[in-house]
């Protein structure tokens, strides 16, 4: 490992640990005239969301007051999601209903983008709704190298312990697209995001100066592109991790899987595109190709996976004339 | 009737006055006591391993603005709420141990009206009202003459013979007025008497010598049936009312090996302290006879006891727990108890033991636990508290 990827790893990655004191890092937030909003996105998520706002909002906003807002954006659940996350005092917007005039498109890029339009704080800390053993941590892990080192605009969290700790040495502990996916291309073209121990974890914060200045693509490359981007823009000085130790949420299938990788790839050919890294891309497909096998028969099943992106915040009339009144 | 009585009988009118307020003013901080319920519950908890949860019930003792809680030698949390006058403390207890093993998954679910995870009734939310007490009595604006000792005792379940409890109050040598066991359901229990009880495991074990072919000779399987069946015929009296139950049978690991050894673990519960010794010693005597029969070792081992005790349904606690329940809709139920109320009464207080709603698959992973019914059941015991505070729960 080079010097400046191990100089990195020791500066920039955290554990949640690090920040138990609460109490502190709200003096240090309130000090620097920092506010900090939680989002998070949903779709059918009824088991969890009570759980999260309650535990978020409880510990976060009532009893330590880290989060000065805290908003669950909805994509159109059917379920009782916004019913429960409602009872135990989530505001809750549904995604179409912000920034009407540009339209609505269907997925979690989507509530991310439009979260930045919705909320006010300096930072916004992305959190998934289908933690299941969700605890503050999520939170506060995530924000305190915001609140703490003024030149990290970017946390990204990681999970299971990847380090030499005292239980001894292990994997790396990504997921499966992380693995065999995700960690392969950046070897090939970004070597130094590699740091990243987890790049595709749902769970984030960021400051707002650096998420208006992106695209987001609405579907499976939104944490992809992020890193692209922003490393583009600003370098790996930008970004940080903290190991939020254990999060428990849904196993996906592999079929699953190979339809997200299909998406984030859309994502991360078009960016090394555009970052001058090769030359020229075909036209890429949409249609995603898998195989199922019934009663001895090979059936094709095609799904269509568009990768669509919102333009950086910034240059949304609206947001921009919103900006720019304060 | 006395100007006392009369007094304490006004003073226990005007907090009954207050229970619908009461109640709606702690639907509307539930948030305090529900994410320590999920906070508490989410960390396993057997019987013997409660130390990860008691860490946290002392770290959120502190977080809700006590100064020095503990953890003593015998692992239960306490910690104390400063009365205004503090000559007397009032103690309320809630165990933090579950039936539920470390390798289980310990996950709350919370839907609007319900939170379901294994031991959320027993005693994850029981707990929480205990912890929860100092920030919401806060809150509520409530402020006791007497000191609050708030505890979270370990060793309450199964083999532990309430050794947590008997320990704290062994050595916590305080002026107590009353105490109150806090459990999660079910909702209406009133215990007001500790039942006597005796828990046993029986053991049998063939030894390496034993004799396949002689007449007779089986497996462990087959020995423990019979041995079962003898204890069986043990008379079970009527009156006073005695209850035998076989909990627990453990022998062989496949289809096709003769297992050489097994467990047996059963209670007997009698309001007649001498039932229980009687039975004691024929369970005994039949174990003798067995080992010497059949050429197995049998060994009968009394993991717990507890002699019967309790207060009279006269008793002024009684009567003003039934008042309280009453006014907050709750139907009180009588119910001998064989936890850790037997220790606070054992060692010379008046003491009861609550239910604090109404659950569901009770200890079982999806044990389940309604919301709504909570808010009178947090309600009954904040007001029985200020009751005691007030002096009205005293003979």
């Amino acid at each position: 490992m080079s010097g400046n990827n191990q100089e990195w790893l020791d500066n920039n990655t955290f554990h949640h640990g690090e920040f138990w004191d609460i109490l502190k890092l709200v003096e240090e937030k309130e000090k620097k005239g920092l506010s900090i909003s939680l989002c998070i996105p949903t779709l059918n998520e009824e088991k969890t969301i009570g759980k999260e706002v309650l535990i978020l909002r409880s510990e976060l906003m009532e009893r330590y007051p880290l989060v000065d807002e805290f908003a669950v954006i909805d994509s159109g659940s059917s379920d009782k999601t916004l019913e429960v996350a409602r009872n135990f005092g989530a505001d809750v917007y549904l995604a179409s209903e912000i920034l009407p005039e540009v339209g609505d498109k269907r997925g979690k890029g989507e509530n991310l983008w439009k979260a930045i339009h919705q909320l006010k704080g300096d930072v916004i800390c992305y959190v998934d709704a289908d933690i299941s053993n969700i605890h503050p941590r999520f939170v506060y892990g995530l924000v305190a190298p915001l609140i703490k080192r003024e030149e990290v605009s970017y946390v990204k969290a990681f999970y299971d312990r990847p380090l030499n700790y005292s239980s001894g040495l292990r994997s790396s502990g990504g997921g499966r697209v992380t693995e065999i996916l995700i960690r392969p291309l950046f070897s090939l073209f970004y070597p130094e995001l590699t740091n990243i121990v987890q790049p595709l974890s749902g769970e984030y914060a960021a400051r707002r100066r650096v998420l208006e200045k992106i695209p987001f693509p609405i579907g499976y490359g939104v944490e992809t592109s992020h890193l692209l981007d922003l490393y583009e823009k600003f370098g790996i000085a930008t970004f940080a991790q903290t190991d939020l130790d254990r999060r428990v949420h849904r196993n996906q299938t592999t079929n699953a899987l190979g339809k997200m990788s299909f998406g984030i790839l859309q994502t991360f050919f078009n960016r090394l595109h555009v970052q001058g890294k090769i030359d020229q891309i075909p036209d890429l497909e949409t249609f995603y190709r898998r195989f199922e096998v019934e009663d001895g028969n090979y059936n094709q099943i095609i799904q269509e996976v568009i990768e669509e992106e919102r333009p950086p915040m910034i240059e949304v009339e609206s947001y921009f004339n919103r900006t720019s009144d304060n | 009737m006395s100007i006392e009585t009369t007094t304490k009988d006004l003073d226990l009118e005007n907090l009954l006055k207050e229970i619908p307020s009461l109640i709606e003013k702690l639907r509307e901080a539930r948030e305090i006591y529900l994410t320590d319920a999920v906070l508490l519950g989410e960390i396993p908890a057997p019987t013997f391993g409660e130390e990860e949860r008691i860490r946290l019930a002392v770290d959120r003792f502190r977080e809700n603005g006590l100064d020095d809680p503990e953890i003593d030698e015998f692992g239960n949390a306490s910690a104390i709420i400063p009365g205004s006058i503090g000559s007397s403390s009032i103690l309320v207890m809630a165990h933090a141990d579950s039936v539920f093993n470390a390798e289980t998954r310990h996950v709350v679910n919370l839907g609007s009206d319900f939170m379901t995870g294994p031991g959320i009734a027993d005693n994850a939310i029981g707990m929480a009202a205990v912890v929860g007490l100092p920030k919401l009595l806060d809150q509520l604006g409530i402020k006791l003459k007497d000191d609050l000792l708030l505890l979270i005792n370990t060793k309450s379940l199964g083999r532990a013979n309430l050794e947590g409890a008997r320990g704290f109050l062994e050595t916590k040598q305080r002026p107590i007025r009353a105490g109150i066991c806090v459990e999660g359901a079910e909702q209406g229990r009133l215990s007001y008497s500790g039942l006597g009880a005796l828990r046993g495991e029986i053991s049998l074990v063939l030894p390496s010598n034993y004799d396949w072919n002689s007449f007779g000779a089986s497996g462990a399987i087959s020995h423990l049936t019979r041995l079962v069946n003898q204890v069986m015929e043990i008379p079970v009296p009527k009156e006073p009312k005695t209850k035998m139950t076989f909990g627990e049978i453990h022998s062989g690991s496949s289809f096709n090996t003769s297992p050489k050894s097994g467990l047996l673990r059963f209670e007997i519960t009698s309001e007649g302290d001498e039932v229980i010794d009687e039975m004691e010693k024929q369970v005994n005597e039949i174990c003798e006879q067995f080992s010497l029969e059949t050429g197995t070792k049998v060994l009968l081992e009394v993991v717990a006891r507890r002699s019967n005790c309790g207060i009279p349904f006269g008793h002024p606690l009684v009567k003003s727990t039934r008042r309280i329940m009453n006014e907050a809709g709750i139907v009180p139920k009588v119910d001998p108890s064989t936890g850790d109320l037997n220790v606070i009464i054992r060692a010379g207080h008046p003491g009861v033991t609550l239910g604090l709603t109404t659950a569901e698959n009770l200890r079982e992973q999806n044990e389940t636990i309604h919301l709504e019914p909570l808010y009178p059941g947090m309600a009954q015991l904040i007001t029985l508290l200020q009751a005691i505070d007030k002096g009205i729960c005293e003979s």
